[in-house]
């Protein structure tokens, strides 16, 4: 199998205000090697980006065609003898699953190895010198750079012909696990949010590549904001798949379970835990007052009141008597539980600490 | 976050951007293409880091779900200091739930409490405001003569992460949008950045994202388009120079001047009025239909669209001079426009027109009397069946429009002369309207005489199948057999409660063997996913109408929708969306859903509300009817026998209060 030197993600080193010494002899490296003309493509001239990056992804058929499923998705190319990478999903799950190159070329893939959590997984076809993306060469992207988004959206391209190609932006980065209960995904790791409508059928697995050419993350499935009641489009960036696939390409990659419960704790917090009554729960989303306090409980030893507006725990806001059930059930009492209240107009933060006295500071 | 240094970086590389730009283009130059990218992605970078500072994120805790039809999730919400003091602008919608707590991150972290101080009801705003912040960021707004279509303009907002904005990138795509009250962008612009700025590439606020549609208000309206490449901002610069008011706590609405104008296509036709609402600014400003307005403030205003674009932006409060042509007559008038027309109830003599088509000579003319009101004003006035109208107020009558037109000059509670032929004798009678009324003849003489069988050309008759290009939908349609192009007939829309909806189907079937007692073509389309009615229905549903209104002849005061439980409710949807079109809503255990229909002099509307004893949604269906009396649409409530469907009775009534909505 591929020896993978040390993955340096360009661009972002050189952003960071405070490199490490260990990193900035990284970038040394990195720096070297682009003077040396192997990684970077002139950035002017994206029409070869383009036909460069078209040749390094593939069209994926297999699974589905029934109740509105597609039977087909996007992957890229990262090595010449023909390794695919592309998203975990149904479509694979059968025997016979094909890659279709954009020559024309159709192949039957083999599945050499599937992380259901991460949601990617790394299919092989009997090829060689076959263009394809470096991993090693990735690049981190910055909110508000322009990229390319290549994948068979639609299904729209077919045999020879290439897959299409969006222009857009990056228009966030963030983490699908800091928002918790906003997306239906097992994949809970960094994105890149983008401002073109990338993810729609069959676009999963395509590539998000920067201007010059290089591979910036693998495009997302279609997900819910749940949020803010939108699609949203996203990317998973190398830097978070990267270490798995090198795994996956040395045959030694073994998938974890996929249906890990939700991180249940077994000895959470609740609302009689704390001692807390809320009002009662009548409307979708009543907001989490406090109606009366037991006597003696943590809560009142914390120095709460009735009356009081439970905004946040642990920093994270509890928008509803709901969320703030679920909140509390997510918090071991072994740890520190801090919750800001609002009283009248003033905001107070309380925290309460098994073995230890509950604490009352001021305004945060 | 990026360090001092970096910022200034960016700052001196913006502005060495837009000087190569301009020398670029001034001088024919041809920069490398390596640089100019780079360089536009730095500027494009110093514009967010910018206004940054003056963006910020917003929660709220607890309020509703749905802001009418449109859910609306719990996620942050963000918006635009405007003031040193904490005063914050942000987009309605994401305060339409109307949450118990409302909490702004401040620039430096902090979590402030903010109030809700004022709302712009015309442009979808709201004003918060932060107590005892200081020095808070403010941002520079662009001047909106600076603001050229095709410049950069990137959309802000603070939603997926607190501690870094989330932007947008596209180009401003058209200026004066929504009757001028708002910028176009192709940005994407949805629920992750409304409230937050639309900048240019210096990093100054062209305006604040909002939902906007240019057929709909309220604070959901637009939703729909979210992410779509049509996007809209209210420009900063205007919201600056309403700021004081807002700031004083007022609370913006748009102006209204009591007017409805002339039916046609309002890019050709001239602001001419069809009726001016009694009470209302134009009214007291002595307007009256048949005037035409040439002039707002020295605008000069040839068509509709013209005056629309003059008045819409407007405020309550505001005063407009109005140049009125009457005849030859020119004259000014200054008016008030005020926020809330009193409800409008149609006058109503009580009196059912009979519907033989004209004869061919010119003597049928007046309206022929078929049904007289119990009790009703033409009743205490003598006017009996048979009898032909052919005056009222003074004007003659010659056919039904014309009464109709007349009818809405006459206000209730003053008398109004009518004249009407009875033989050979002409009699003057004086009649005092009413508000309209609910009630439904016992019994009814025919409407027409039967006339021998029509022969010729005609369009399909029998149920049939309708298909629109375009649209997934299917429909069913039903024509009478005899049907005879002299006669006008009445359109039913039924819309079942599902695409598999079999007490509908047996529902049709009913209609179908009355169709030709009451000379009714019956309209039955289907939602077109399987899910059940979506929005993207209504269109299809809109155009099935109209092509029936095309290809047959369609008497406009007997088009109604109607339907049992959901489909009942998507009824009263229908009626609004094709508020110009529909006469009726039939909602069989249905209660009011959508927004609540606009009362219109030249749109009457009448209700038929049925419900059986103890249904679950009783309560609603009766809260609905109530609401809907209290805007001065006529309902007819009915209980029930059973829940499953109407007996002959039951239906016998139905068919009635069909039969007699052309009633004045």
């Amino acid at each position: 199998m591929m020896d993978y030197p040390l993955f340096v993600p360009r661009a972002r080193c050189l952003s960071r205000a405070r490199c490490r010494v260990g990193v900035v002899v990284a970038c040394a490296v990195a720096l070297v090697a682009t003077s040396g003309g192997a990684i970077r493509v002139a950035a002017a001239d994206w029409h070869a980006t383009i036909a460069g990056a078209q040749q390094k992804s593939v069209k994926i058929h297999g699974a589905g065609g029934f109740r509105g499923l597609e039977a087909y998705q996007s992957g890229i190319l990262i090595s010449a003898e023909g390794h695919v990478l592309t998203l975990w999903s149904y479509v694979l799950d059968t025997e016979d699953v094909s890659v279709t190159l954009d020559d024309g070329r159709k192949f039957t893939a083999k599945l050499l190895g599937a992380d259901p959590k991460l949601e990617i997984a790394l299919l092989k076809i009997d090829a060689a010198d076959l263009s394809h993306f470096e991993l090693t060469e990735a690049a981190a992207a910055s909110i508000g750079q322009r990229v390319l988004a290549l994948s068979n959206v639609f299904g729209i391209a077919t045999g020879e012909e290439a897959v299409s190609v969006q222009h857009g932006h990056v228009a966030a980065a963030t983490s699908l696990a800091a928002h918790r209960g906003v997306f239906e995904s097992t994949y809970r790791g960094p994105v890149y949010i983008l401002d073109a409508m990338t993810n729609n059928p069959g676009s999963a697995g395509g590539a998000l590549v920067a201007l010059d050419g290089r591979l910036i993350g693998l495009l997302g499935k279609e997900l819910r904001d749940s949020a803010h009641n939108v699609w949203l489009n996203y990317a998973m960036p190398v830097s978070a798949i990267e270490e798995t696939v090198r795994q996956m390409l040395a045959g030694r990659f073994k998938p974890s379970t996929a249906d890990e419960p939700a991180t249940a704790v077994a000895n959470s917090w609740s609302l009689e835990a704390l001692g807390v009554v809320l009002v009662p729960d009548l409307v979708p989303r009543t907001p989490p007052f406090i109606d009366t306090l037991r006597r003696g409980s943590p809560a009142e030893q914390a120095g709460l009141l009735p009356d009081d507006l439970v905004l946040y725990i642990n920093n994270r806001l509890v928008p509803s008597a709901q969320a703030l059930r679920a909140e509390l059930s997510q918090i071991d009492q072994g740890d520190e539980l801090r919750l800001t209240v609002m009283r009248h107009s003033e905001l107070i933060e309380v925290t309460l600490r098994v073995g230890a006295a509950p604490s009352q500071g001021g305004q945060p | 976050m990026r360090g001092v240094t970096t910022h200034k970086r960016r700052r001196a590389l913006a502005r060495l951007a837009t000087l190569l730009t301009l020398l670029a283009g001034s001088s024919g130059w041809v920069l490398a293409d390596d640089s100019l990218e780079e360089l536009e992605q730095a500027a494009l970078a110093a514009a967010v880091d910018r206004v940054a500072p003056s963006v910020v994120r917003i929660d709220t805790v607890g309020g509703r779900e749905r802001v009418g039809e449109t859910a609306v999730g719990p996620g942050p919400t963000t918006g635009l200091i405007v003031s040193e003091d904490g005063f914050i602008v942000s987009s309605a919608f994401g305060f339409a739930q109307q949450p118990a707590s409302i909490l702004v991150t401040l620039p430096d972290g902090a979590r402030a409490r903010a109030r809700l101080i004022a709302a712009d009801r015309s442009r979808q705003l709201v004003l918060l405001k932060v107590d005892g912040a200081k020095r808070l960021p403010v941002s520079a707004p662009a001047p909106l003569a600076d603001v050229r279509v095709g410049a950069w303009a990137i959309a802000v907002g603070r939603t997926y992460e607190a501690a870094r904005p989330n932007v947008s990138i596209g180009i401003v795509s058209a200026l004066g949008r929504i009757w001028g009250k708002a910028v176009q962008t192709d940005a994407k612009i949805s629920p992750v950045n409304y409230g937050g700025p639309l900048v240019d590439v210096a990093g100054r606020v062209i305006g604040i994202l909002v939902p906007m549609s240019p057929s709909e208000s309220g604070e959901a309206a637009g939703v729909d388009w979210y992410d779509s490449g049509i996007g809209f901002a209210v420009p900063l610069e205007h919201v600056l120079s309403v700021l004081p008011r807002l700031r004083a706590g007022e609370t913006l609405e748009p102006g209204v001047l009591g007017v409805n104008l002339v039916e046609g296509s309002m890019f050709s036709q001239p602001a001419e009025l069809a009726a001016v609402r009694p009470n209302s600014p134009a009214y007291k400003a002595g307007l009256q239909a048949g005037d035409r307005i040439v002039e707002i403030d020295g605008t000069s205003i040839e068509r509709q669209t013209q005056f629309k674009r003059q008045l819409l932006p407007r405020y309550a409060g505001d005063k407009v001079r109005l140049t009125i042509a009457r005849g030859e007559e020119r004259f000014d008038r200054e008016i008030e426009l005020i926020a809330k027309l009193e409800p409008y109830a149609h006058p109503f003599l009580g009196v059912l027109p009979r519907r033989d088509p004209a004869a061919g000579d010119a003597v049928a003319a007046g309206v022929r009397v078929r049904y007289v009101f119990a009790e009703s004003a033409a009743a205490k006035a003598g006017i009996k069946a048979g009898d032909v109208l052919v005056g009222l107020a003074g004007k003659d009558v010659t056919d039904l429009a014309s009464v109709r037109l007349l009818l809405q000059q006459v206000e209730i509670g003053q008398q109004v002369e009518v004249a009407v032929r009875r033989g050979e004798e002409t009699l003057e009678l004086k009649v005092e309207p009413v508000a309209v009324s609910d009630a439904v003849p016992d019994d009814l003489p025919p409407a027409r005489e039967p006339r021998p069988a029509f022969v010729g050309e005609r369009p399909a008759t029998g149920k049939f199948a309708l298909e629109l290009p375009e649209h997934a939908n299917k429909a069913s349609v039903f024509v009478p057999g005899n049907y005879d192009p002299a006669v006008a007939y009445g359109l039913l829309v039924w819309l079942p409660a599902s695409a598999e909806d079999a007490a509908a189907e047996a529902q049709f079937e009913r209609w179908q063997a009355q169709a030709e007692a009451l000379d009714l073509i019956v309209l039955v389309p289907r939602p077109g996913q399987p899910a059940g009615w979506a929005q993207s229905d209504l269109e299809f549903i809109g155009h099935a109408m109209e092509r029936l209104v095309a290809d047959y002849r369609i008497d406009r005061a007997r088009i109604a929708v109607g339907g049992a439980g959901t489909g009942g409710s998507v009824a009263f949807v229908v009626a609004s969306a094709q508020r110009p079109l529909v006469r009726g809503v039939i909602a069989l255990e249905a209660p009011p859903a959508g927004r609540m229909p606009e009362n219109e002099p030249i749109h009457p509307l009448a209700i038929y509300s049925a419900n059986s004893k103890g249904a679950t949604n009783a309560r609603a269906i009766e809260a609905g009817a109530e609401r809907l009396r209290a805007a001065r649409f006529p309902v007819t409530r009915r209980e029930l026998a059973k829940p499953e469907g109407l007996s002959d009775d039951e239906h016998a009534h139905l068919e009635r209060w069909l039969d007699s909505l052309d009633r004045f």
